[in-house]
């Protein structure tokens, strides 16, 4: 109780203004309170770590800020200098470093190009601190390892990350320059996204009854790879004919031309469809050299 | 709540949706209070153990009532463990009276005003015969609505009021050709020998309040539902339906359905072990909050992380005593 009364004598603002001169005498008191309060926070560094704090969630705007903001002075309690009573010298972990680096990456979504790139930056300073070379970097192993993670198993259908591997990989020794790792972490961000949209699109397709029919996932995908194909999207028109290309009209088209064909009707799994999807996706990825 | 609009929303308007802000102010304001401790500690530990206890809804434990309210998810977090705390009053069927049950709640939060829980006995108790008693699970359902809602039905009573003394509510615009026409039919309701108030023009009030209020509301199709059934309508009877509604207590979120109140397995097993070990101590519980092994923030927020358990066993003589907090144990509930 008592500390209750302590809590609340605490939580109580200074009185505005004082009536008489006792009463502004306290108010003073309070005055000087707050001020060393406010050194306090200042010195101890509550000030910064708050505003910091602040500015990843208005840069992240999660959908739940608790448990951001929970998970978010976690990391910080881990990567502080001296947690766990490890050397302050000693340099974390491989294991530490990429599970922030992948902490970082995650923070914000890719459309918010700023924030993004901010923590990009963030993440690859973070992997090629490793202080025991000379001059730090990210290698090729790293770099994949960090994409491999992205892709966690399940996002993606297997063998199309693997695809995308392929083509975005480093050698394991190679110095991976921060315009590749940049190319390579967002291409993989944009696969699970892409891949989370082609999930909701064969939930359309099958109506929320069963497998969807073959012939009309057949024909989304043809529409689909039209749209991407043979352009060269460095012309902004090209994303026009695109979008124009996926428009209702030419997708009910395609669809409704799909249907009339007189085939056997047959099924098209959602592990199907996933695949063909993303591959298209993939196949439009610009190997890096 | 999934809402992509939180996005494109100015940072100052997210931050307060969202009740950042106070958490952060709070946070600060606690770290304060226990700066003595922090340089041990760690600023970043001492936030990041808040927040997980926000997020876990234990951080409203013996806080001051204008926290306790501030937010709803600090509501709903109160609301749980109300029931939490004191659902063995409900499994062992006793009944108490408002003033009772005031004296559970303050346990919990030392400065809950007697108004709220009047309010909610009356929900129950319909105006009269206030020293009565009331289940666990009538008081809960009812406290729920007027506790998590109260602002919400606060508008709702002004507009009651309003459409029972005929005038169209001033509270209420609503810019349809319809609302004329309801304007004008108000007189003749105005005389009738009938209780209460239309349902289909409450019903209109309450939607457009809910559009524009800022506060929690039900949610309107749930409402809609609900007042279909009747004619017309008394407040009284519209409260008594929204405590007893398992679809809203569902979309509040903060409270089981009323059959499974007192199902929990995993507590009731702790109440044995612990009834166990009581029984083996005496009343007086050890001094200190070490033996909490591995739970370092125990000592220093001692209102959020030690889950008040003794209460089970002495449900009706902590009502007269209020005040003795001992902790006892360090496992969660």
């Amino acid at each position: 109780m008592a500390a209750y009364e302590k809590r609340r004598a605490a939580a109580a603002p200074a009185p505005a203004a004082g009536s008489g001169l006792g009463e502004s005498a306290r108010a003073g008191a309070a005055a000087r309170g707050l001020g060393t309060e406010a050194e306090f926070l200042l010195q101890a560094g509550v000030t910064a770590m708050v505003r910091e704090a602040l500015l990843k969630v208005l840069e992240a705007r999660p959908e739940e800020p608790v448990a951001f903001l929970a998970d978010y002075f976690e990391k910080l309690v881990l990567s502080s200098p001296g947690a766990g009573g490890e050397a302050a010298a000693e340099p974390p972990g491989l294991p530490q470093r990429l599970a922030r680096a992948l902490w970082y990456v995650r923070l914000a979504h890719h459309s918010h190009r700023t924030a993004f790139n901010n923590n990009m930056g963030m993440a690859y300073e973070c992997l090629s601190a490793s202080g025991r070379r000379k001059r730090p970097g990210v290698d090729g192993r790293l770099y994949s390892e960090l994409l491999r993670r992205i892709c966690r198993p399940g996002a993606a259908p297997e063998d199309v990350v693997a695809a995308l591997l392929r083509k975005i990989q480093c050698r394991d020794h190679e110095a991976v320059p921060f315009d590749v790792f940049r190319y390579g972490v967002l291409t993989c961000f944009v696969l699970l996204e892409f891949t989370a949209k082609a999930g909701t699109l064969y939930d359309v397709l099958d109506g929320g009854s069963g497998p969807a029919d073959k012939r009309v996932c057949q024909a989304v995908l043809c529409t689909l790879e039209d749209a991407l194909g043979a352009s060269d999207f460095s012309v902004p028109i090209r994303y026009l004919e695109a979008g124009s290309k996926l428009g209702p009209d030419c997708l009910a088209l395609a669809m409704d031309r799909a249907l009339q064909e007189r085939k056997l009707s047959v099924a098209m799994s959602r592990e199907e469809f996933l695949k063909k999807a993303t591959a298209l996706f993939v196949a439009k990825v610009k190997p890096i050299d | 709540m999934l809402s992509p609009e939180r996005l494109s929303l100015p940072g100052p308007e997210y931050l307060a949706q969202r009740h950042v802000l106070t958490y952060m102010e709070d946070a600060v304001s606690q770290l304060l209070e226990n700066r003595e401790d922090i340089s041990q500690y760690g600023i970043a530990r001492f936030f990041t153990e808040y927040f997980n206890s926000v997020r876990q809804g234990t951080h409203v434990l013996f806080r001051e009532f204008s926290f306790v309210q501030a937010t709803p998810h600090n509501r709903a977090s109160f609301l749980r463990t109300f029931w939490r705390c004191f659902r063995t009053v409900g499994k062992n069927g006793d009944l108490l009276t408002a003033q009772e049950y005031h004296c559970l709640l303050q346990l919990l939060c030392p400065d809950f005003p007697m108004e709220l829980t009047q309010k909610a006995a009356r929900i129950v108790l319909m105006d009269d015969a206030m020293d009565c008693l009331m289940s666990f699970s009538d008081f809960l359902f009812a406290f729920q609505i007027q506790f998590y809602y109260s602002e919400f039905l606060e508008s709702v009573a002004a507009i009651y009021q309003d459409l029972l003394a005929g005038k169209s509510p001033n509270t209420v615009i609503v810019p349809t050709s319809s609302s004329g026409q309801h304007r004008q039919r108000q007189p003749p309701n105005d005389c009738s020998p009938l209780d209460g108030v239309e349902t289909s023009l409450f019903y209109q009030c309450l939607e457009s309040l809910c559009d524009r209020s800022k506060y929690s509301c039900p949610p309107s199709a749930l409402v809609k539902e609900m007042l279909s059934s009747a004619q017309r309508l008394t407040f009284s009877g519209f409260l008594m339906a929204l405590a007893k509604h398992q679809g809203i207590n569902r979309a509040l979120g903060a409270l089981p359905d009323k059959g499974d109140l007192f199902l929990d397995p995993a507590m009731d097993q702790e109440l044995e072990k612990l009834v166990a070990q009581v029984s083996g101590l005496s009343i007086s519980a050890p001094a200190s909050s070490s033996g909490d092994a591995a739970n370092l923030p125990a000592h220093n927020l001692p209102r959020v992380s030690s889950p008040w358990k003794p209460l089970h066993h002495r449900r009706k003589m902590d009502a007269e005593s209020e005040g003795s907090n001992e902790e006892t144990d360090s496992s969660e509930n």
